[in-house]
């Protein structure tokens, strides 16, 4: 009996902790460092800082300040060090600033940008997914299916702007920039903005998904045993058909993260992506490495997270 | 003797035919093949030069008209410079005019492009409005056109080629090489397209062919991966086996034999492609990067007319380009969901 208990603790372990996924992963990882360090304009990276008038000694300098005088493999080496070590992303070349700084101190704002606007795409989505499979083909359906294609078909900035239009400068309902620190109503635009195209995807997903499940036999069969209609509806296809809404979720987090980062460009919100999008013009490229890298790093782990989640739920997924 | 011409009922002809019954992937198809027409055909089309520039109309709303006079170019003859005037009149061999803001002048007809009235003046009418250097706003949407499918066709045959390449080296062989390349495939696919596209943006610098090259290698790894699964199943049907029995090189193999056989989700997926490429070069363009001025790009257009949406001032120079961009990738959807349909009607939504 506790043998029993211990080896299903064992199989829960290695089900959550697999070395070889977590081996994997860990390489991955290097793989997304590496190539977030070659994220640096064409050319000298600090004769292009310094402008073409420069002089040669000022570029040497800035050469060595940004540790380009050595090789490239212990430049590379240095950068993946500094980062697993002390999680350092280097400085700010426009401000002088840690960029992990920086980092940390914007991320409130991208992470409530972010996260409710997945809540409410998730919540809404779900929700017309199944009005919409419920009367398949109804003038609901039909309403719910284009309005989405034209969701998914505009990209959030385009939305953006027109929201902006709409309901910033026509209406004047909301304000059309700015952060919380002013008031919520500044959170509205911009998360409903960024809501639209994930809220299009997952109505998408949920409304074939539920019509896969009702198509299926035990469905059939809960209907057959006299169930209310209702009932066989939520409790026997909704559970089943929401597996496929949770990996469009989870796939879908990094995707919104980057779109977050136009969000807040349009809607001049004070978040990572605001920064690294400004830091663009200067070709401040350790700030630009610092956000790609941060995005990178959280969709691989949210992957990973719902993937042990995945093998958690469905026993034909876990190891053996 | 006359051959007789055996119709084999192919799994692209009838995918053919299900693709003709469905209507939106029809209307999807009709209106990209009309794009593509206005876009080779834009100077046919168009009333301007798309960078011509008229800055006394500048920022004017849609249907705005207003007289100009063509004035010879000595730099370039075929090209007049262009003088917006409220009103003019010939007064012997010289024209005297009153450009918009009141002044008034004289000039010689001599210096006028064109032997008389009609070929020295006109007063077209600008469909969309102009923009914020008097540029006609139709004429920039319609070149807007050509450099948005052309970034689709091009970065999405970068894509094809890449992930082509990989997706069946990692199919046909198996073992390490699939190891090595799934890696890099996990690699970039931990990276979301767009913020890709803009990493390699920065690192290949801004202009044309960059925008090209960025969009192309940013989006591979969805082909590389269907390919790959596509090969693992071809790879075990007979007709493969007798490729081996009969000695036929891996290259053959590989693209007369497999390749053929996987083609229908790599054309749904390349579709889906395209119109991600576009969006993808209206958000380099939006935020700096991509296609320079004074090329007419769509993402451009948005963003110069973004700081009059705040003023309240002329939305037509937002709305227009986002409507083209819309259009253009409602109708890729639209096809790509049909073609999805037609080569796979097992998966069709209901």
């Amino acid at each position: 009996m506790a043998k029993n208990s211990q080896s299903r603790i064992v199989a829960l372990l290695l089900t959550v902790f697999n070395p070889r996924k977590l081996f994997y992963t860990v390489l991955v990882l290097l793989g997304v460092i590496i190539v977030t360090f070659f994220i640096r304009p064409p050319g000298d990276p600090a004769r292009v800082l310094l402008g073409q008038r420069a002089d040669s000694a000022s570029v040497q300098n800035m050469r060595v300040q940004l540790g380009l005088d050595k090789p490239l493999y212990t430049q590379i080496g240095m950068y993946i060090y500094n980062i697993v070590r002390h999680g350092d992303l280097g400085k700010s070349i426009a401000t002088q600033r840690s960029v992990r700084e920086t980092i940390e101190e914007r991320l409130p704002a991208t992470a409530l940008l972010a996260v409710s606007s997945i809540l409410i795409a998730t919540i809404l989505g779900v929700i017309l997914g199944v009005i919409a499979s419920w009367r398949a083909n109804s003038w609901v359906d039909s309403l719910t299916m284009s309005t989405s294609l034209l969701g998914i078909s505009l990209p959030a900035f385009v939305v953006g702007l027109l929201f902006v239009l709409v309901f910033g400068v026509v209406l004047e309902w909301f304000p059309n920039s700015g952060y919380i620190d002013r008031g919520w109503e500044h959170l509205v635009l911009p998360m409903v903005t960024l809501a639209i195209r994930p809220l299009s995807i997952i109505a998408r997903v949920t409304r074939s998904s539920m019509l896969d499940v009702l198509g299926q036999d035990y469905v059939r069969t809960a209907r057959a045993k006299g169930l209310s209609s209702i009932r066989v509806f939520m409790k026997h296809a909704l559970r089943n058909a929401l597996n496929p809404v949770v990996t469009t979720v989870s796939a879908w987090f990094a995707g919104l993260l980057a779109g977050t980062y136009f969000i807040e460009f349009i809607f001049n919100w004070p978040g990572i992506g605001l920064a690294a999008f400004s830091a663009i013009e200067k070709l401040d490229y350790p700030m630009i490495q610092g956000v790609v890298l941060l995005t990178a790093i959280v969709f691989v782990i949210v992957n990973a997270a719902s993937d042990v989640i995945y093998s958690l739920l469905d026993p034909k997924v876990r190891v053996s | 003797m006359k051959q007789s011409k055996i119709v084999v009922d192919t799994p692209s002809r009838q995918a053919w035919r299900r693709l003709r019954k469905n209507p939106g992937a029809l209307i999807g198809m009709i209106v990209l093949t009309t794009m593509i027409f206005m876009a080779v055909a834009a100077p046919l089309i168009t009333p301007f030069s798309p960078t011509v520039q008229i800055l006394e109309y500048s920022v004017k709303p849609a249907g705005f008209s207003g007289k100009i006079l063509y004035k010879k170019n000595s730099a370039n003859p075929d090209q007049p410079s262009i003088i917006a005037v409220e009103s003019f009149s010939e007064v012997g061999d010289s024209v005297h005019y009153t450009d918009p803001a009141g002044q008034p002048y004289v000039i010689p007809t001599s210096m006028l492009q064109g032997a008389n009235k009609d070929e020295w003046s006109a007063e077209p009418t600008f469909l969309l409005g102009t923009d914020r250097f008097g540029r006609d706003m139709f004429t920039r949407l319609v070149y807007g056109m050509r450099i948005s499918l052309s970034v689709g066709l091009i970065s999405e045959s970068i894509a094809l080629i890449i992930g082509i390449i990989l997706g069946s080296l990692a199919g046909y062989f198996r073992g390490g090489v699939d190891d090595v390349i799934m890696w890099l495939v996990n690699v970039v696919w931990s990276f979301p397209t767009i913020l890709l596209v803009v990493a390699f943006s920065v690192i290949l610098g801004k202009g044309y062919w960059q925008t090209f090259v960025a969009i192309g290698i940013s989006s591979w790894v969805d082909i590389a991966r269907i390919v790959r699964g596509q090969f693992f199943s071809i790879r075990e049907q007979e007709y493969i086996e007798a490729t081996r029995a009969m000695g036929f090189g891996t290259v053959r193999t590989i693209f007369r034999h497999m390749l053929p056989n996987a083609a229908g989700p790599i054309i749904v997926l390349a579709t889906a492609g395209f119109a991600t490429a576009i969006i993808a070069e209206a958000s380099l363009s939006f935020i700096g990067l991509g296609v320079q001025p004074p090329t007419p790009s769509w993402g451009q257009m948005i963003k110069d007319g973004y700081g009059y949406i705040a003023l309240g001032t002329n939305w037509g120079m937002t709305l227009f380009p986002s409507i083209a961009m819309a259009i253009a990738v409602i109708s890729l959807n639209l096809f790509g969901d049909g073609l999805r349909d037609a080569f796979d009607p097992k998966t069709s939504q209901r």
